[in-house]
C-alpha cells in the first residue's frame, strides 16, 4: 500500500466506503467533505490568518491606550459614574502616556518596544461588551455569546475558510486558561468537531523544562505521542481500518457529529506526525531571532509562544491564540502589576510584529491584542480599578487594518464608548470581513435555525480597513 | 454539545397570549419604558434604583422596594401607574423631569387593565439581572423549597413531550442498555459472558448487583472527587505534593460504596472532627473526611500570613458552597454579588466559620513555601496502611542532631545580635550574611521537621492525614473591597440570608457542624436538588439544570422544574440514599430509551432537552482507560495501597519530570484510573487528553472535546500500545483461528459480533497489511481500542 496519500487519493478511497454517502449528505457538506481543505472566502480577503493575543483579566484601557487629558486633570475628583453613582473618585493613569510614531498615536510609556510599531497599530478605543463579569465577557469575546455555548471565533474562521495546511490543526490555542469557561472558549459547539481549537501547552511543550533549567533542552520530541508507534505503512492500514469501523458506526447511528469528528481527528493526527515536530522545535531558529523575542532571557514562555505563533502562521495554521502570561485584573496594585504585565509582553509582541513584517507576512496576518473588557476610570481601593464593559480598548495590526489609526472614542473620562462604538459583534463582523467572510452569510444550520457568530447584529467597521 | 435555552424555552413555553396584545405593548408601552425608565431600571444600564427593574416581565411584576410595579388587571395596585400619575408625592417618576403626557399615561393604564401582556419573557433576559436583593432572591425558583407534586420521572418527561407533540423513543436493545448501565454504574463494560446471561427480566437484579459492586464506589466516588476538586498536590505557584491525600480518596470510595446518607456524607466532610465516634477506626475515618477542606490549591508562597489565612478560608468557602449548593457566594468577597442575592455580609458571616478553623495540609517550609503546615497523626489501628517511608533510627538521630544544630545556630545568631545591641556595636555590615543564615536555617529546618513529623522516635512511619480542626472562634471582619488592609465592622458568623433556614452558632466552636446541619436541613432549598441534578447529569449526560454547578440567576433554569423537585424530595425521603436515587432513575423508561436518531424530532429539539431519546455519550477518561485494561484482561481490581504520590521523595512536583523512575505519562499501573496520581497541572496523559476535571475547580460537568491530540494518544501512547498487545495475546490464546480472533476481540470490545461489512474490513486489514500474525493481531486490537465505538455509549 502506498504510504503517502494525496488528499485526492484519500477522498477517492474514502468515498468508496458505503458509509461515506450517508455521512456526507447528513453533515454540513463543505467542511466534512473536504475535511478542512482551504475554501474560497466570500470576497477577496485582506487577512489569511489570525494571531489572537488574549490579555485575560481586563487590561486598563485608560492606562494603556485611551489617553484622557480630562481624566488626568480631574484626578481625585468625584464623578457620577457606574454603580457608585454617588461619588466615584476619578483616577488618572498611573504611568505617563506619550505620542509615538509618525501618526502620533497616544500610548502608555510602559510599552516602549511595541510603541515603535505605533504606525502599524490600529487602536480601537470604543469597544464595549455586555457584562462586566470575567467568565461571561471572556466567553462573549470568544464566541459572541455570554450565555450560551457557541462556537469560538477560531472555529467559525476555520469553518469558513478551511486551513492552508491540512497536516496541522487549523486552530491552535496555546496554554489557554482553564477557568472562564475553559474549553468552551476554543470549542466548536454545534460546528463540526474538526473546527475545535487544539490546545497545546502545559507539560507538552518543552518550555516548562527549559524554564526550570534556564536553558533550551527540549528532551525528545517537543510533543507527547507525536512519534508514530508503528511503521508508517502499518499505521496507515490501521487508520484505514479505524476509519472503516467509524464510518460503519456513523452509518448505523444515522447522524452523529461526534463520530464524524473522530474520523477527521484520526486523519489529521496521522498527518500531524510528519509536520508538528518541526513546527514546534524552536532549535532551528537562528540566534538573532531568539534574541529578538527574548528567548533564553529569564521567564520566556510567552516569548516562546509568540515565536511558535509565527512558526505556526508560516506553516499555514489559520487561527492561533496565545494567552498572556499574567492576568490583567488589577483591582489593586495597579501601578506595579501593570508595569509587570507590560514588561512581560512588550518585547515578545513587538518581536512578533517585527518578525512578521520582515517576512512579508504582516500584510495578511491579522494580529489582535484584546482582553474581555477594560477598567473604570475611577479608583477602586487606593491603587486599582474595577471592571468596565462600557468602554475599553483593543488593538489590531496587519491583515488589512489601517495602521497608525486611533478609531472611536470614549467619553471625556474613558468610561463609555461614545464615538463609533464597537460592540463585540461589530468587532467580530469586522474580523470576519478582513478574512473575506460576510458575517451575515457565514451561518450554520443547527436544529432548524441558522446560527452565526454575530447572532442578529454586527456592523463591519469600514473605517478601520486600509 | 450543549445548547440554547432560548430554543428550549420557546419550545417549552405554551403561548396563549394573542399576538395583537403584544403589538400594543410593542408600539405603545415598550418605547415609553425604554425611553423614560430603563436608564435607572434595567440590565443594560446596570442600575436598579429602588431594587426595581423594568426590562423583563418578571422583574416588572416582582417590583422593587415598595412593591410590584405592575399588577396585571389592577391599575390601582400598580405602582408604575401611580408613579407616573404623580399621585404619591414620594414616588414621582420619571424623577426631576416633566410628567409624561396624558396619552402615554392612558396607554399604560389601558395596558395594565388588559392584563399587562408582556412578551419580554425569556431565560436570557432573566439571567442577565443585576444585583438582586434578598426579597426578590427568595422568589427565585432555586431559593424556594422544592414543591411536592404527584408524579414520577416518566410522567413528568412524557407530559412535556406530549405538550410538544412528541413521543418518547422505544426501549433500547437489551445489550445496549446493559452496556449503558455498566458504564454508568461501575465504569466498565460487561464481559461477553455477562451479556449472554442478561435478559430484560433480570434488569432489576442486575442494577442491584452493580450498585452493590465495589466498582460502583470507584466510579461514583470519582464523580464526587471532581466536585471536591481532589488533588494530591497544591498546584499554583508552589506545586508541592500532598502525600497523604489518598486517604481522603479512599474515604470517598468507601463512603459511596456504603451509601452513607448524603446529608451525613456532607456533614462528615465539613465537620467530621466535631462528630462523636464510637471507636478509633471511626474517629480516623471522620478526621480523614475533613481532608475535603484541606485539599485546595493555596498560595503557599504568599508572604503575608493574614492574606494567606483569608485566601485559605475563601477557597474553603467557595468549594463548600459550589459543591453543595451550586452557588457562587464567594463572589461576594469584594463586592455584593453582581448577579445573585448574596451580600458581603453573607460572605463574611460564612468566612468567620472557616477563619475559626485550622487547616492541616502538611507541606513544610522551603524555598517555594512560606506557609508551612503540620500533618495530624491518626489513631493507630490494626492492619493500618502506612505507605509513607520509614526512616532508619540512624537517620532519625542524624535529623535530630541537625535540628539541634540549626537551633543552636539560630540562638547563637540571636545572642550575637542582642549582645551587639547592648554594647552599642554597629553590625549592619553583617546584615546580609546574617539574613542568609537565617533563611538557610528556616528552609533547612522546614525539611528536617517535615521528615521527622512522618516518623516516630524509632523511625517507624506514622499514619498521617490532612484535616481541619477548630481554632480560636472568631467573627471575621468585613474587608472593604475584599482587601485585608481595609477591615471594617466584624460580621457575626452565620449563613446567607436569602436561604430561610435557621441555625444558631455556638460561641465555643467554629460553627462548621452547624453549617453542615444548615446545609443538610430538609428546609434547605438547594442541597438535595443540587445533588439530584448531579446524579441526573451523570446518567443522562446533561442535568435538568444544565449548569450543574450554578443554580443561581446566571445559571440555567431547569428543563423540568417539577421533576427536579420530585427527585429532591424523594432523595430526602429515602434518607438521602444516592443508590436509591440512582436506582429509581435507571429503572425509569426515560433512562431505558434507545438513543436512535430521529430526524424529525431532532430538528424540533436538537439538544434533547425534552429527553425524547437517550443521549449518545463519550465515555469519561477513566472509563476509557479502565475499559481498555478490562477487555485486555489485565485490569487489577485491587485497590492501590496509598498512591504513587505517597512514595515520592521530596515535595516539589516540578522535579517529577526529571524522575526517570516515573513513566512520562504517569501511568504504569493496571489498577483503576481513580488510583492514578492526581497532581495539579501534571495529570496523567490519558486523563488529561480525555477531559478529566481540572482539580483546581469544582467540576460537576466535564468538557467533552474531540481533537486530534486524542487520536495521537490513541495511536502512539505507550499505555494504549500495551493494552493492545495484551488484548492480542488474550485473543490469540483464547481462539485458534484468525476469523475467531477477529470476532472474539469484537465481542470483548463492543459486546457484539461484527457485521458482514466489519468482518470484511477486518479480514482485508489482515490481508493487506504487512507483518506476522501476532503483530497484525496487535495492530487490529489497537484499532478496535482506538475506534469511536470503544469510547462512546449509545
Amino acid at each position: 500500500m502506498n504510504t503517502i496519500h494525496s488528499r485526492r487519493e484519500m477522498l477517492t478511497t474514502m468515498s468508496s466506503g458505503i458509509g461515506w454517502l450517508a455521512f456526507s449528505s447528513l453533515a454540513q457538506q463543505a467542511v466534512v467533505k473536504g475535511g478542512l481543505a482551504a475554501k474560497e472566502p466570500h470576497f477577496a480577503p485582506r487577512a489569511k490568518r489570525v494571531i489572537f493575543l488574549t490579555m485575560r483579566g481586563g487590561p486598563s484601557h485608560v492606562d494603556l491606550f485611551d489617553y484622557k487629558p480630562e481624566l488626568i486633570a480631574r484626578n481625585g475628583k468625584t464623578a457620577s459614574l457606574g454603580r457608585d453613582s454617588s461619588g466615584a473618585k476619578l483616577f488618572g493613569p498611573v504611568h505617563p502616556f506619550a505620542q509615538f510614531g509618525k501618526s502620533g498615536q497616544w500610548m502608555t510609556t510602559l510599552y516602549p518596544k511595541l510603541a515603535k510599531h505605533a504606525d502599524d497599530l490600529c487602536i480601537i478605543n470604543s469597544m464595549h461588551t455586555d457584562l462586566p463579569n470575567h467568565a461571561q465577557a471572556f466567553g462573549q469575546m470568544h464566541t459572541g455569546s455570554f450565555q450560551f455555548v457557541r462556537p469560538s471565533i477560531g472555529a467559525w474562521t476555520l469553518y469558513g475558510l478551511g486551513t492552508e495546511n491540512e497536516n496541522l490543526p487549523g486552530f491552535i490555542t496555546l496554554n489557554p486558561p482553564a477557568d472562564n469557561g475553559g474549553a468552551q472558549n476554543y470549542g466548536s459547539a454545534f460546528l463540526p468537531a474538526i473546527c475545535q481549537g487544539t490546545k497545546l501547552g502545559g507539560s507538552q511543550l518543552p518550555e516548562l523544562y527549559s524554564a526550570l533549567l534556564k536553558k533550551d533542552v527540549a528532551p525528545g520530541p517537543p510533543m507527547k505521542n507525536i512519534v508514530s508507534a508503528s511503521p508508517r505503512e502499518l499505521q496507515r492500514a490501521q487508520i484505514d481500518l479505524i476509519r472503516g469501523l467509524n464510518e460503519r458506526k456513523l452509518e448505523r447511528d444515522g447522524f452523529n457529529p461526534e463520530i464524524e469528528g473522530a474520523i477527521q481527528s484520526f486523519e489529521l493526527a496521522f498527518r500531524m506526525q510528519s509536520e508538528v515536530p518541526d513546527v514546534l522545535d524552536l532549535r532551528s531558529e537562528p540566534e538573532h531571532i531568539l534574541k529578538l523575542y527574548g528567548i533564553g532571557q529569564g521567564k520566556d514562555q510567552f516569548a516562546r509562544q509568540c515565536l511558535l505563533a509565527r512558526r505556526m502562521a508560516e506553516a499555514g495554521v489559520r487561527f492561533i491564540e496565545i494567552a498572556s502570561p499574567g492576568n490583567w485584573d488589577h483591582h489593586n496594585r495597579l501601578r506595579e502589576l501593570l508595569a509587570t504585565n507590560c514588561a512581560a509582553t512588550d518585547q515578545p509582541i513587538a518581536a512578533l510584529l517585527t518578525d512578521l513584517k520582515a517576512r512579508g507576512m504582516l500584510k495578511d496576518t491579522l494580529v489582535v491584542w484584546a482582553g474581555e473588557f477594560g477598567r473604570t476610570p475611577y479608583a477602586q481601593s487606593e491603587d486599582g480599578r474595577d471592571h468596565n464593559h462600557k468602554g475599553y480598548s483593543i488593538w489590531m495590526a496587519g491583515g488589512g487594518v489601517k495602521g497608525g489609526l486611533t478609531y472611536g472614542a470614549t467619553d471625556e473620562t474613558g468610561y463609555k464608548a461614545t464615538l463609533n462604538p464597537m460592540h463585540i459583534h461589530d468587532w467580530h463582523a469586522t474580523m470576519l470581513h478582513l478574512l473575506g467572510l460576510d458575517h451575515t452569510k457565514l451561518t450554520y444550520n443547527y436544529g432548524g435555525r441558522n446560527f452565526r457568530l454575530t447572532n442578529v447584529s454586527g456592523e463591519v467597521a469600514k473605517g478601520i480597513i486600509a | 454539545m450543549k445548547a440554547d435555552p432560548l430554543i428550549a424555552c420557546s419550545l417549552l413555553l405554551s403561548v396563549h397570549v394573542q399576538a395583537q396584545d403584544f403589538a400594543f405593548f410593542e408600539s405603545k408601552i415598550r418605547p415609553v419604558l425604554a425611553k423614560h425608565c430603563y436608564e435607572c431600571h434595567s440590565v443594560e444600564s446596570g442600575k436598579s434604583k429602588g431594587s426595581l427593574m423594568l426590562d423583563t416581565k418578571q422583574a416588572l411584576r416582582a417590583g422593587g422596594d415598595t412593591g410590584p410595579a405592575v399588577v396585571p388587571g389592577d391599575a390601582a395596585k400598580s405602582l408604575l401607574l401611580s408613579a407616573i400619575k404623580h399621585t404619591d408625592p414620594d414616588l414621582e417618576m420619571p424623577p426631576k423631569k416633566p410628567q409624561l403626557s396624558k396619552a402615554v399615561i392612558a396607554d399604560i393604564e389601558t395596558w395594565i387593565k388588559s392584563g399587562a401582556p408582556d412578551p419580554r419573557e425569556s431565560a436570557a433576559r432573566a439571567a442577565e439581572r443585576p444585583p438582586v436583593d434578598v426579597e426578590s432572591g427568595r422568589k427565585f425558583w432555586s431559593y424556594q423549597k422544592p414543591e411536592q407534586i404527584t408524579g414520577g420521572i416518566d410522567a413528568f418527561i412524557e407530559t412535556k413531550l406530549k405538550e410538544n407533540g412528541l413521543q418518547p423513543s422505544p426501549e433500547a436493545e437489551p445489550v445496549v442498555l446493559l452496556r449503558r448501565l455498566y458504564f454508568d454504574l461501575i465504569g466498565l463494560p460487561p464481559t461477553p459472558k455477562e451479556v449472554k446471561a442478561f435478559s430484560m427480566e433480570k434488569l432489576e437484579a442486575t442494577v442491584d448487583e452493580l450498585l452493590k459492586s465495589p466498582r460502583f464506589g470507584e466510579r461514583w466516588g470519582r464523580h464526587w472527587l471532581d466536585v471536591a476538586r481532589f488533588a494530591e498536590s497544591n498546584g499554583r505557584e508552589s506545586n508541592l505534593t500532598f502525600p497523604h491525600a489518598w486517604r481522603y480518596r479512599d474515604y470517598v470510595i468507601d463512603a459511596v460504596n456504603a451509601d452513607v446518607p448524603f446529608d451525613r456524607f456532607i456533614t462528615e466532610q465539613i465537620a467530621g472532627d466535631l462528630l462523636p465516634a464510637k471507636d478509633d477506626a471511626e474517629r480516623a475515618r471522620l478526621l480523614i473526611a475533613t481532608g475535603f477542606l484541606a485539599l485546595g490549591a493555596k498560595g503557599l508562597n504568599e508572604m503575608s500570613k493574614a492574606q494567606f489565612v483569608a485566601d485559605l478560608a475563601d477557597e474553603q468557602l467557595d468549594t463548600v458552597t459550589r459543591a453543595v449548593m451550586a452557588s457562587s457566594v464567594a463572589c461576594a468577597r469584594c463586592h455584593d454579588h453582581k448577579t445573585e442575592p448574596f451580600s458581603m455580609e453573607d460572605y463574611y458571616a460564612l468566612a468567620g466559620i472557616f477563619k475559626s478553623t485550622q487547616t492541616f495540609y502538611g507541606t513544610w517550609i522551603d524555598s517555594e513555601n512560606s506557609n508551612g503546615s503540620h500533618l495530624i497523626r491518626l489513631p493507630d489501628l490494626p492492619g493500618q496502611l502506612i505507605p509513607n517511608k520509614p526512616l532508619t533510627p540512624e537517620r532519625v538521630k542524624q535529623l535530630n542532631e541537625q535540628r539541634a544544630q540549626l537551633d543552636a545556630e539560630e540562638i547563637a545568631q540571636t545572642e550575637y545580635a542582642l549582645k551587639a545591641k547592648l554594647e552599642g556595636r554597629d553590625i549592619s555590615g553583617e546584615y546580609y550574611k546574617m539574613l542568609s543564615t537565617a533563611i538557610r536555617i528556616l528552609w533547612t529546618r522546614g525539611g528536617v521537621d517535615g521528615a521527622l513529623e512522618t516518623v516516630d522516635e524509632k523511625g517507624r512511619a506514622l499514619p498521617l492525614c490532612m484535616r481541619v480542626q477548630d481554632g480560636k472562634t472568631q467573627d471575621s471582619k468585613l474587608y472593604g473591597r475584599g482587601e485585608i488592609a481595609h477591615p471594617t465592622k466584624a460580621v457575626p458568623r452565620g449563613f446567607p440570608c436569602v436561604i430561610e433556614v435557621g441555625g444558631k452558632l455556638p460561641k465555643e466552636q467554629s460553627g462548621r457542624l452547624e453549617l453542615a446541619q444548615w446545609l443538610t436541613s430538609r428546609e434547605h432549598p438547594l442541597t438535595a436538588r443540587v445533588m439530584a441534578n448531579r446524579v441526573w447529569r451523570h446518567l443522562f449526560g446533561a442535568g435538568i439544570v444544565r449548569t450543574v454547578d450554578n443554580f443561581g440567576f446566571s445559571g440555567e433554569r431547569p428543563s423540568h422544574p417539577e421533576l427536579i423537585d420530585h427527585l429532591a424530595i424523594k432523595f430526602m425521603d429515602s434518607g438521602w440514599s444516592v443508590k436509591a436515587l440512582i436506582r429509581e432513575i435507571v429503572m425509569s423508561k426515560t433512562y431505558r430509551q434507545a438513543s436512535t436518531h430521529r430526524a424529525d424530532v431532532f430538528n424540533q429539539d436538537p439538544d434533547n432537552r425534552l429527553l425524547w431519546r437517550a443521549n449518545k455519550r463519550r465515555l469519561d477518561a477513566e472509563v476509557i482507560r479502565d475499559s481498555m485494561l478490562a477487555v485486555a484482561g489485565v485490569l487489577d481490581t485491587s485497590r492501590r495501597p496509598g498512591s504513587l504520590v505517597s512514595e515520592l521523595d521530596g515535595q516539589s512536583v516540578s522535579l517529577i519530570g526529571f524522575n526517570t523512575k516515573l513513566p512520562p505519562d504517569l501511568d504504569g499501573s493496571k489498577r483503576r484510573s481513580i488510583y492514578l496520581p492526581v497532581l495539579r497541572d501534571n495529570l496523567p496523559d490519558v486523563l488529561e487528553q480525555f477531559d478529566v476535571a481540572n482539580p483546581n475547580l469544582v467540576t460537576g460537568d466535564r468538557d467533552v472535546t474531540n481533537v486530534p491530540l486524542q487520536a495521537l494518544y490513541l495511536m502512539n501512547g505507550p499505555f494504549v500500545q500495551e493494552q493492545a498487545t495484551a488484548l492480542a495475546q488474550r485473543v490469540i490464546k483464547e481462539k485458534p483461528t484468525q476469523p475467531e480472533r477477529i470476532r472474539r476481540a469484537f465481542a470483548l470490545c463492543f459486546n457484539r459480533a461484527p457485521d458482514a461489512k466489519e468482518q470484511q474490513l477486518a479480514e482485508s486489514f489482515f490481508h493487506t497489511a504487512a507483518g506476522d500474525e501476532t503483530k497484525l493481531t496487535t495492530a487490529y486490537c489497537h484499532a478496535l481500542l482506538s475506534s469511536a465505538e470503544f469510547r462512546f455509549t449509545d
